[in-house]
């Protein structure tokens, strides 16, 4: 009898997970399908990182159950798995070239595939001209570009990746994402940890809201924005009343309604129609308007709450 | 085995490219034995050294020596690899993190005994070397020696290392644990005429039998004078042994998010 492959490149059920006496993941539960590009969201703390962790260096919950590739974790399925940590992992006196042939060798390469390999690679994300100079004088996007190549050396059929684009400006970021973006074409399933929901929004195939070591929610954007209207308007308001607030919630073109400090921001369907008896309720309190399409972050901001933003760091 | 080749060379390169730990290494035993040999051979003339060189007599101290910086030295390796989030990285291959610690102290193993007998090797020219069992095994005999001490200091070394948090501490305790057992340990004065406290001491120091193996290796004429080879290279083998796999019986384990 032929088993069927997973369908799932990794599954999580009810993990927990402490660091002494804190416990970071606390019964989290994900399923990521094979060949997708799934995107943990979540505040600086939230869990992602350690649940990433966990994936990555094959390290058993102390509770629940964690599938990678179809297999409970252990050290031979890191050769599936590449892997781009949150901090820079990178010796900066050796060469980029070096470097790829070393993780080649550690992968099981031979040399010359090794080093055939690590050509093609340096190539393909534009570093081939800087092959042979030492890594601290490249640029921060070169170093993640450079260290996605080498997570991508063995052909790894799970590639892990930890807040990549953090520090690095937005051309780096779309040049990295273009990598991951034709690994995952070419069928590798990623597995990201953002705080940067815009970026989430741009990237996504896939996401999980986490908070508070669980996963909130979990779906396609489009699935994740169900239920929210289709424009955002976040408001400056100097002092809003509950009975201001409740005023908003009343009106019919008012969808969900979140103050966070002095800023509100209210789903709507239409926005012309809303702004006007904003501005009529509160008058000069309020000092700014912005309509934006309904993205990501507001469905992020409608499952966790409005006071996540600032208090933890989510932008 | 080839993973920790691969990892013991490319600390290899990387200490040939790091000129300053290349030689910084080597330089200071070798300044100890020009100065330190020549001032005192002259200027105190030691009547009790067994073939009455001191000079001469430095050379096995100054070998142990650049073994004991090269160990020190070495170990910046692992800590450059633990801040830079390298050891991180290589953690997450699918090698046990034993061969990680064995690639990484295969190399300081290496580099250490090369310098020291490149020390023995620049030094022997220019002092009377008594060379009992003639050059060649006495080459050969100091090479053993020499590793064989590499390995009891690379272990003990990386023991440290990965329990000690900060490279300043770790050189600390380096300094404070084996500098004064080189001062006992026969390098720089013959053992046999110390007050009983100090020779029982000096009999208690793993360095006393690298120094006196390597004194019958290279500079006795006889070995009358000295515990001799077979004191030595059993004391000296079953400490490396030891210290070694004591070095990679602790495994790092540095945090997701850096240390």
């Amino acid at each position: 009898m032929h088993e069927a492959a997973p369908v799932l490149a990794v599954e999580a059920r009810g993990v927990v997970f402490s660091y002494g006496a804190r416990r970071a993941l606390d019964g989290f539960t994900l399923a990521v399908p094979k060949g997708s590009l799934f995107g943990l969201l979540g505040p600086n703390g939230s869990g992602k990182s350690t649940f990433l962790s966990l994936v990555a260096e094959m390290r058993a919950p102390s509770e629940g159950a964690l599938r990678v590739l179809g297999e409970a974790p252990r050290a031979a399925l890191r050769r599936r798995v590449g892997v781009v940590s949150q901090e820079s992992s990178l010796d900066p006196l050796m060469t980029p070239r070096e470097v790829l042939v070393l993780f080649g060798r550690l992968y099981g390469l031979s040399r010359d595939e090794a080093r055939a390999r690590a050509d093609r690679l340096l190539t393909a994300v534009g570093l081939a001209g800087r092959a042979a100079d030492r890594i601290d004088t490249l640029s921060g996007g070169m170093r993640r570009r450079l260290e996605a190549a080498r997570a991508l050396l063995h052909e790894p059929e799970l590639l892990v990746l930890d807040e990549p684009t953090t520090g690095i400006d937005a051309a780096e970021r779309e040049a990295f994402w273009k990598l991951v973006r034709d690994a995952r074409d070419r069928g590798t399933t990623v597995l990201f940890a953002t705080n940067d929901l815009a970026e989430a929004d741009a990237v996504c195939e896939l996401a999980a809201f986490v908070r508070d070591g669980r996963v909130l929610a979990a779906g396609t954007p489009s699935e994740l924005k169900r239920g929210l209207r289709s424009e955002t308007v976040v408001v400056g308001w100097a002092d809003p009343t509950d009975g201001e607030l409740e005023a908003v919630r009343r009106l019919p073109e008012t969808g969900d309604v979140v103050q966070d400090g002095d800023t509100v921001r209210v789903s709507t369907d239409d926005a012309s129609i809303l702004v006007p008896k904003l501005f009529a309720l509160a008058g000069r309190r309020i000092t700014s308007v912005q309509i934006h399409p309904t993205t990501l972050a507001d469905a992020y901001f409608a499952h966790v709450g409005g006071r996540v933003r600032e208090r933890e760091g989510v932008i | 085995m080839g993973a920790a080749a691969a990892l013991a060379l490319r600390d290899l390169r990387a200490v040939v490219r790091s000129r300053s730990q290349l030689y910084s290494s080597m330089l200071t035993p070798l300044l100890i034995l020009l100065f330190l040999g020549t001032g005192v051979s002259h200027g105190l003339q030691p009547s009790n050294l067994p073939a009455g060189n001191f000079t001469a007599y430095l050379v096995a101290g100054v070998v142990v020596m650049t073994s004991v910086f090269s160990s020190t030295f070495s170990s910046a390796s692992y800590y450059r690899d633990r801040d830079t989030g390298m050891l991180r990285a290589l953690l997450v291959t699918p090698h046990h993190p034993r061969v990680i610690v064995l690639g990484k102290s295969l190399a300081g193993v290496a580099i250490g005994s090369l310098q020291a007998m490149a020390v023995l090797g620049l030094a022997a020219p220019f002092t009377e070397l008594g060379w009992q069992y003639g050059y060649a095994r006495g080459v050969l005999l100091a090479l053993g020696v020499v590793v064989a001490l590499n390995l009891l200091l690379g272990g003990l070394a990386q023991a440290l290392a990965t329990r000690i948090q900060t490279m300043q501490g770790f050189h600390l305790v380096m300094n404070l644990a084996l500098f004064p057992l080189l001062f006992f340990s026969g390098a720089f004065f013959p053992i046999r005429d110390l007050p009983l406290w100090l020779e029982g001491l000096a009999l208690a120091n793993p360095l006393t039998y690298a120094v006196d193996a390597l004194h019958v290796a290279v500079y006795a004429r006889d070995s009358s004078e000295f515990l001799g080879l077979w004191i030595d290279v059993p004391v000296i083998g079953t400490l490396a042994a030891a210290a070694y796999a004591l070095g990679l019986a602790r495994m790092p384990r540095p945090t997701w998010s850096g240390r």
